[in-house]
């Protein structure tokens, strides 16, 4: 049986194939030229001039990709993430405003803040789930809308820059904005790619990362070899929330310079990272892969948008085709098994 | 010869690359209790469920009375005749005995339930069986080998001829055991078939009239069982000699080691699942526990072992009390658990055996410093517990999941007894496993006692407490009924007592 696994390609790729297919012949009724689509989609994301785009864009995803994926390797959802994310953003954007230290420590120190504010966050849904058995799937999500909701008031009220009519906070001190690299990149880049090494190492090769792995494929097992499981949920919560934390400080300090109510929620990467992550059933390395395929994806389908007369609709269609072939694939091939 | 009642030629099923049946033939007669034996994956499961329609062949024919059948479902074999019992019943727990054997084939008196004449059918059914079941029960009330007679009835309603039992004894007392032979004769004399599909010997011996045993997906033998002896059939189950007689020389029990205090666990609005157990097992002992199941002793056992914690009372490991301390804490204090169910609880079956063989001992060197893995002292310390335990697998790199129950259980023993600890808890350590396997695993379970560990053996398995045992505990109703030394173990005792009767001993 292993050998006709071998010779079958992974169904990744089958899905992204078929995917493609799927979209083009959807472009192709609709009267345009999916080719064209399709090249203005891999150009618009991987030409040089646009490739810094698709990092600066890939940046956050990947972040919240991890987010997602660490509670998934454990068989634990975090669905909060947009809340954790706009509690890093809020904390982020506060920290660097009012910490009095010169800029690259300020700002290293409101990322610092923000990771843990948005890992204490997410481990308040591990609590309630240890001392009052609530679901944390959904006291997760119900926290988020909780955060959002609080941290719009403060931003509105107490934090508003009074000098603009907007929801905003003021803008952050420029020595204390993240270098940038190229383009639209900056030094939050390094900090994810550096936080996605530091997620493959610790899952391959520690100990908590084995633990970690053992729950997800039987929890019961993981807790009959005596894995502390209260506080193997609390750790990867508040790991998982401090990535989101972290993304989120990164994009007010990296791009918009000052927290702005519901930015960080517009270009949902809390849900394309848990798609992502999903896909890869919680294995950071394949996670990271999908997460850079759908900024990819994503980004590309601005440039179709603007090149040709296809709306870049085509590229989340594209993204939901690849993910509803997968999860079939996956539901059947557990029902024949 | 007359037409046999029932009769398979050719079988063949493949799952893959797997074969699960290799043209296997089978032949039973009209009236005929016919044993159907081997070890796990031999293939019976597979040739049953194809008999009841579950799944079709891939090659071979199916004759009943010497027509030939084609079964699309179990619907279609329950309407050539065919009945079966599974291990697992299929009874709505909340409905009346004769609700239960009359669902899906109703008589109707217009549009409803003619409840007067199915009450009536039920009861006249079950008198004519002798199998002594009131209609009018609630499902839940009644007692495991009660439930069996419901199940055994419900195909009997719909008439069928051919009764296919699978492991129907795995779950009753001696007693109900007895009562359950009774029934099967009566209903062989009634000119009715049965197809016994079990692990025991003796059982096999006591009442069956022909055996057909199954090795690799093939026939190995048919034997009339007047004919053959014990020590034939596992011979042909094996294909060598095993010795079931374990070897074993006088207890010399030591200190305490493992020591429980009117441990208690109640439940929501109900008597309590275990009541004041009070128990002790020496270092260099085995202490058997025995019992129906559901009588307590997997939430005894999951208190034990810190799974579960305990509404009142107090367990002490090698001295150290652990009430309150979790699972770790009771494996820190010195525990080693085989569980019951090796597959949810024992292994983890999505990952490779070097993983499944690490766990609990992930956190000390050699197989992590400071934190790290070492993924090299990992797959050494796999390929060693499974040279000694002759556990058949590719590599330490194979998932558990390819792993046979037995070699899977195997798994489960080599990575609990690397522990060393000073306390085991075995629950159920050969259930489902094949001969070679449970002798192997009796034999480590001797070693671990000479070495002058405390053993815990929670087994239904009578002839294994009997077997195993020093000291033998019953265990009714959530009460340690009795306390039996081995001497004066017998199986009628140790049969009644299950059965909560306290008379004698």
């Amino acid at each position: 049986m292993s050998a006709v696994g071998r010779l079958r390609p992974p169904p990744a790729l089958v899905a992204i194939v078929f995917a493609v297919l799927v979209g083009g012949a959807l472009v192709l009724v609709s009267g345009a030229n999916p080719i064209q689509a399709y090249a203005a989609i891999v150009g618009g994301a991987l030409a040089p001039d646009n490739l810094p785009n698709t990092l600066n864009w890939a940046t956050p995803l990947v972040g919240m990709t991890l987010a997602a994926a660490i509670p998934l390797r454990g068989g634990m959802i975090n669905l909060g993430g947009d809340g954790q994310m706009v509690v890093g953003g809020l904390v982020g954007a506060t920290a660097s405003l009012l910490l009095p230290a010169p800029g690259p420590l300020a700002a290293t120190l409101a990322l610092i803040a923000a990771t843990v504010a948005g890992g204490l966050y997410a481990a308040l849904a591990a609590w309630g789930q240890i001392r009052f058995a609530i679901p944390m799937l959904i006291s997760s999500l119900l926290l988020s809308y909780t955060a959002v909701g609080i941290v719009s008031y403060l931003v509105r009220f107490p934090l508003r820059d009074t000098t603009t009519g907007l929801p905003q906070t003021a803008l952050v001190p420029v020595a204390a904005r993240l270098p940038t690299l190229v383009g639209p990149v900056n030094a939050g880049m390094l900090v994810i790619a550096a936080v996605a090494a530091l997620v493959i190492v610790i899952d391959r090769r520690a100990v908590i990362g084995y633990e970690l792995r053992m729950r997800g494929l039987n929890a019961r097992f993981a807790g009959y070899g005596g894995v502390r499981l209260d506080q193997q949920a609390l750790g990867a919560m508040f790991a998982s929330g401090a990535i989101a934390g972290l993304v989120g400080a990164i994009v007010v300090l990296g791009g918009q310079f000052r927290f702005i109510d519901g930015a960080l929620l517009t270009p949902a990467y809390t849900w394309s990272g848990l798609m992502a992550a999903l896909l890869a059933g919680g294995e950071p390395v394949g996670a990271i892969a999908a997460g850079l395929f759908f900024a990819a994806l994503q980004t590309g389908g601005f440039a179709m948008q603007r090149e040709t007369s296809v709306p870049r609709v085509l590229t989340l269609v594209l993204q939901a085709i690849v993910i509803l072939f997968l999860a079939m694939r996956h539901g059947l091939g557990k029902r024949s098994s | 010869m007359a037409i046999p009642e029932l009769e398979a030629i050719g079988i063949v099923k493949r799952y893959g690359a797997v074969l699960a049946n290799d043209h296997v033939d089978l032949s039973v007669d009209s009236g005929e209790i016919h044993a159907v034996m081997g070890e796990n994956g031999a293939g019976k499961s597979t040739l049953m469920s194809i008999l009841y329609g579950l799944q079709p062949p891939d090659e071979g024919r199916i004759l009943l009375r010497g027509v030939e059948m084609r079964f699309g479902s179990a619907l279609d074999a329950i309407a050539a005749g065919m009945g079966m019992v599974h291990q697992a019943f299929k009874l709505f727990a909340s409905l009346t005995v004769w609700e239960n054997i009359v669902f899906g084939a109703e008589p109707v008196r217009t549009v409803f339930t003619d409840r007067g004449k199915a009450r009536r059918e039920v009861a006249e059914l079950a008198e004519r069986h002798g199998l002594g079941v009131d209609p009018d029960a609630k499902v839940w009330a009644l007692s495991v080998g009660v439930r069996q007679r419901v199940e055994i009835l419900k195909a009997l309603y719909r008439r069928a001829r051919i009764l296919i039992l699978d492991e129907p004894t795995a779950v009753l007392t001696p007693q109900e055991r007895d009562g359950l032979f009774a029934v099967m004769r009566r209903l062989a004399a009634d000119g009715r078939t049965i197809l016994f599909v079990t692990h025991k010997l003796n059982e096999v011996m006591a009442i069956t009239d022909r055996v057909t045993v199954l090795r690799d997906a093939k026939v190995v033998a048919r034997m009339k069982t007047r004919e053959t002896t014990v020590g034939e059939i596992i011979r042909a189950m094996t294909g060598r000699n095993v010795d079931l007689q374990i070897e074993r020389g006088a207890a010399a029990p030591g200190a305490l080691k493992l020591e429980v205090e009117g441990l208690t666990i109640g439940s929501p609005g109900g008597r309590p699942l275990v009541d004041g157990a009070v128990f002790a097992v020496r270092a260099g002992e085995i202490v058997g526990l025995a019992g129906v199941a559901g009588n307590g002793q997997n939430e005894l056992v999951e208190a034990l072992v810190g799974l579960r914690r305990p509404d009142a009372g107090e367990v002490r490991i090698a001295g150290a009390s652990v009430g309150e301390a979790d699972v770790a804490g009771h494996r820190a204090a010195g525990l080693a658990y085989i569980p019951e169910d090796r597959a949810s609880v024992g292994a983890a079956l999505g990952a490779d055996a070097a993983d499944n063989f690490a766990m609990g001992f992930q956190r000390d060197p050699p197989l992590s410093r400071s934190g790290w893995l070492d993924p090299g002292a990992m797959a050494a310390r796999a390929r060693a517990l499974i040279d000694k335990f002759g556990v058949r697998i590719a590599s330490e790199h194979a998932p558990a999941s390819s792993l046979s129950g037995g070699n899977l259980q195997k798994m489960v023993v080599a990575r609990e007894l690397s522990h060393a600890a000073p306390v085991l808890v075995a629950e159920q350590p050969t259930r489902g496993v094949d001969i070679g396997a449970t002798e192997f695993i009796h034999g480590q379970l001797v070693a671990e006692r000479d070495m002058g560990h405390a053993v815990l053996l929670v087994s239904a398995e009578l002839s294994e407490i009997l077997a195993l045992s020093d000291r033998v505990l019953v265990m009714y109703e959530g009460r340690i009924l009795a306390d039996v030394p081995r001497a004066q173990a017998s199986e009628e005792a140790l049969g009644l007592l299950m059965a909560g009767r306290t008379a004698i001993s």
